[in-house]
């Protein structure tokens, strides 16, 4: 009884400053380790995983697990920044595990328990944003560039000129509603994480100039704005360029030769998680050669894992959408967290923008 | 791109139950017709409890709703009391505050107060359906003033002057007279919980999960079939439920009387 | 109206659960907000509550003043759209027969029942370049050309060498459109209990006493349910300020509302101070309007009574 209680009250503290709480609180966490409950609350990005992933590690490990879904990082973030509402495994992305770990939101992950990261290519195995990997877990890493309708453009837009800069194509454009500052700093030959005001004040304005010219700001959504022939060209992320792809060979992608974005998303643990220990055995089960190659060969995103990797033919490894260059990687930069009062200046950018 | 035929000027919620029929992973051209969608949604466990997990909501908000709405329309019609105008105001807040504000403001409540999560069904809902009440009851309150505004009040007196007492003079007189109010604040508080994504999104759990947070979190990287599937069946059992609820309504309606 | 002291067991009674739920439910949540909108950041998740009013002044900048007088407009623009169109549905569902009422009204919510982003998605759906509509003005331009062509103007391309796709997704035309979509139901329920309380006799003593259609809807029907207008007009248009999925959606480049701006200030700015005053503000805006309303149709009653 003391058991069950302790479990479900104790995160945050219902009975606290009762004798009841007093309790559960000094038992749960030693009673609940070891006999945790076979459960696992997986918070994911919708069409990210294998198709029958969930279903394998449940008959593998004897976990139930649950998936539910998120549609950005800010919302994951809102939903967590409060409490956590029960959720074991996360999949933020880089910057956003920087933002999570100032906030000391994420539990550390015990090494002891991920027997495959050995898998991991050791370009992953450390990273600028969890220094020595003690929060997070690459999952899939991928670029932002341009998708666009080969038959209507007259050669490949490699530049963010074309979108940016540029009234060739007035009309057609569609960028998203959010990397746009970002992405105009990188036209202009700043840094991707530019903190000089002046800069980004600059990237404003080339944008404010080039609004007429731009159809729509998208949510996450311009590649179905191409697939419907509703614009010719959009800024998008490969993974959702790559899908459409498959529905129509006359579309395709391009990382512009100014640089552009280069992400990660990355397993975590969010604290107050209801079963830690699960939640190790499933990251430790995703980075699992076999069950790696599935879910990359799925969702045709690119894995960070060597082993699974040698798994999968040419027609993923060879992938130049899903794997760039080496020489395009060099151009690329990682967003960063770069502190709150950065936010604010962004944001305020971002509002007169679109408010023009 | 070659123009799909057979679907032109065709209303919104058509397009969509003809949608869920078409093969193809994305939405946009017709690839032909498939049954595989259905499977796959009713073979995606989560969309279903999500489904029913929306349907408890809504019922249970329509009734708690739909009672404190006409609670507070009947005082503020029949009261005269000291910071009333005060009173009224507040009554509005819910229906005047943005939705994420108040999605927020519900998930910062809840993770203060510490609200229990891990338990059994119906309870698991408990958090969002407070939600639910709290925002849908003042728009009830609304539409049932505004039926009550030209009543009669003759009717009320000449009732207790024959004897009646308050309780008769409400059950026999007032209500049946609000009837057609309290219908509409029923079903706006019904549409209202069904259709609320932003104040559940912040208030659900990884247990209590509604169809509207499930399908957009789906729907913002492309509308699947799968989801038109799933919002195909809804709508064909909300047709359902509605029919069966009507048929089972009408002989009582009959007795009920033919004030109204 | 009655004193509440007549009758305290019934006041009561029918005051407390109502006020406990609001209070408990509703005001101590927005409470905390509303404490939030006086703090400052201090860190990812840290807010120092310093009764400072640097969001409100921020909030009332001529860049956040703008868009709230553009949200105004629009939300107020959609209302009208919705009564002009809700009024007839409402009319027509209150003198249908008994028996077909029901269905009507269900028909009416119908569409609602299922998620508001699927409907705004079946919108684009219809309305995107591709989409039915401009499939079907291309079949009537096809059409009209051949007609050109039989009378023997067809050389002429007087209608244009190619169709031409109207625009009608991604501008503000788009946005007022999807948000009388979206709150429809809204408006014809509560004319819809109010027109059905009309007295029919009114109506036929106006037409017997020979005053015309228009007249008898403009100076006997129409004043008899204006509580049901203002009650529409009230639930449609104050969430409709806040909307911010639609505009996202529909919306070109020039689309942002405050609904926007205070969405992102929760969400990927991560300033839930500066989110809750332009949240506060917003209210306080609508009250004013409320509270203005109250005060004219007080003096109009005062004047009718």
């Amino acid at each position: 009884m003391h058991k069950s209680l302790g479990r479900r009250f104790s995160r945050r503290g219902f009975l606290a400053g009762t004798g009841a709480a007093a309790v559960g609180i000094t038992f749960a966490p030693k009673v609940g380790w070891g006999v945790e409950e076979p459960k696992l609350n997986f918070y994911n990005w919708d069409t990210y995983i294998g198709e029958t992933t969930l279903g394998d590690f449940s008959k593998a490990a004897g976990i139930e697990v649950k998936m539910d879904l998120y549609a950005d990082n800010d919302e994951l973030f809102a939903k967590l920044k409060e409490g956590n509402p029960g959720y074991d495994v996360i999949v933020p992305t880089n910057d956003y595990v920087e933002r999570m770990l100032a906030a000391k939101m994420l539990l550390p992950i015990n090494r002891g328990l991920i027997t495959n990261f050995k898998n991991i290519d050791p370009a992953f195995q450390d990273a600028a944003f969890d220094p020595g990997r003690k929060h997070s877990m690459p999952y899939m890493w991928g670029t932002q560039g341009i998708g666009y309708r080969k038959s209507a453009v007259s050669s490949p837009p490699d530049s963010w000129k074309v979108l940016l800069d540029s009234d060739e194509y007035s009309g057609r454009i569609a960028l998203l509603s959010e990397g746009i500052i970002e992405a105009a700093l990188k036209y202009l030959g700043y840094s991707y994480n530019s903190t000089d005001p002046g800069e980004i004040k600059q990237a404003e304005a080339l944008l404010i100039k080039q609004k007429p010219h731009i159809k729509v700001f998208a949510e996450d959504n311009g590649q179905d704005l191409l697939l419907s022939g509703e614009v010719d060209l959009t800024m998008e992320w490969n993974g959702d360029i790559l899908q459409v792809m498959e529905e129509d060979d006359d579309i395709s992608y391009v990382v512009p030769k100014e640089g552009s974005n280069v992400w990660q998303d990355c397993l975590c643990i969010p604290a107050g998680a209801p079963h830690p220990e699960n939640a190790h055995k499933f990251i430790n089960y995703i980075l699992d050669a076999k069950a790696g190659a599935a879910i990359a060969e799925f969702i045709y995103y690119a894995t960070p894992n060597k082993a699974s990797r040698a798994l999968l033919g040419d027609d993923y490894n060879k992938n130049p959408a899903i794997f760039p260059t080496e020489e395009t990687l060099a151009r690329c930069e990682p967003s960063l967290y770069l502190g709150e009062k950065l936010e604010r200046i962004r944001e305020e950018s971002l509002t007169r923008i679109f408010a023009a | 791109m070659d123009a799909p035929d057979g679907r032109r000027d065709l209303p919104p919620i058509i397009l969509l139950v003809v949608y869920s029929f078409n093969d193809s992973r994305r939405n946009i051209v017709w690839r032909g017709f498939t049954f595989k969608y259905y499977e796959k949604a009713w073979n995606t466990e989560s969309l279903i409890e999500a489904f029913v997990n929306s349907l408890a909501i809504a019922v249970v908000n329509t009734a708690v709703a739909t009672i404190l709405g006409v609670l507070v329309a009947i005082a503020l019609w029949r009261f005269r009391f000291p910071g009333k105008a005060a009173y009224e105001g507040f009554m509005m807040l819910p229906i005047v505050i943005p939705e994420i504000c108040m999605g927020v403001a519900m998930m910062a409540f809840f993770a203060r107060v510490g609200w229990p999560t891990g338990l059994p069904w119906p309870l698991t809902l408990s958090n969002i359906m407070i939600a639910h009440i709290a925002f849908s009851f003042p728009f009830v309150a609304v539409t049932v003033r505004g039926r009550l505004v030209g009543f009669n009040r003759e009717l009320e007196d000449a009732s207790k002057d024959l004897g009646a007492s308050e309780w008769q003079t409400m059950r026999y007189i007032v209500l049946p007279y609000l009837r057609p109010g309290i219908i509409a604040g029923a079903l706006i508080a019904f549409t209202l919980s069904l259709d609320d994504f932003v104040i559940t999104f912040f208030t659900a759990g990884p247990n209590s999960v509604t169809l509207p947070v499930k399908i957009f979190s789906m729907v913002r990287f492309s509308v699947t079939p799968e989801v038109n599937a799933a919002s195909t069946v809804l709508i064909v059992i909300t047709v359902i439920a509605t029919v069966l609820a009507m048929r089972f309504q009408s002989p009582s309606r009959r007795a009920g009387g033919e004030e109204g | 109206m009655e004193s509440w002291r007549k009758n305290p067991v019934v006041f009561w009674l029918l005051n407390l659960p109502p006020a406990f739920w609001l209070f408990v439910f509703f005001l101590v949540p927005l409470g905390i907000v509303w404490v939030i909108s006086f703090g400052e950041k201090r860190g990812v998740i840290d807010i120092e509550i310093t009764w400072t009013l640097a969001n409100y002044v921020r909030a009332v900048e001529p860049l956040y003043l703008e868009i709230f007088w553009k949200s105004i407009v629009m939300a107020g623009i959609a209302t009208l759209a919705c009564l002009i169109v809700g009024y007839p549905v409402a009319f027509a569902i209150a003198f249908a027969p008994e028996r077909l009422k029901a269905i009507l009204l269900i028909a009416v919510v119908l569409p609602f029942w299922i998620n508001a982003l699927i409907r705004t998605y079946a919108l684009i759906a219809v309305f995107r370049s591709r989409g039915s509509i401009n499939f079907g003005l291309e079949w009537l331009w096809e059409q009209a050309n051949a007609l050109l062509g039989l009378v023997g103007l067809g050389e002429l391309a007087l209608l244009g060498e190619k169709f031409v796709p109207v625009p009608l997704l991604y501008n503000n035309t788009a946005v007022t459109l999807g948000i009388v979509y979206a709150f429809f139901p809204f408006m014809v329920l509560p004319l819809y209990a109010n027109i059905e309380k009309i007295d029919r006799s009114y109506i036929e003593a106006s037409l017997d006493l020979g005053a015309g259609q228009w007249r008898t809807f403009f100076s006997v029907i129409f004043p008899l349910t204006w509580h049901g207008v203002l009650s529409g007009v009230i639930i449609v248009f104050v969430p409709a300020l806040g909307a911010f999925f639609i505009p996202d959606l529909l919306g070109g480049t020039d689309s942002q509302l405050i609904g926007n701006v205070i969405e992102r200030q929760f969400k990927s700015a991560n300033d839930w101070p500066f989110g809750g005053a332009l949240s506060f503000l917003l209210m306080y805006l609508t009250f004013g309007a409320l509270a203005l309303r109250a005060a004219v149709s007080g003096r109009k009653q005062g004047l009718e009574a």
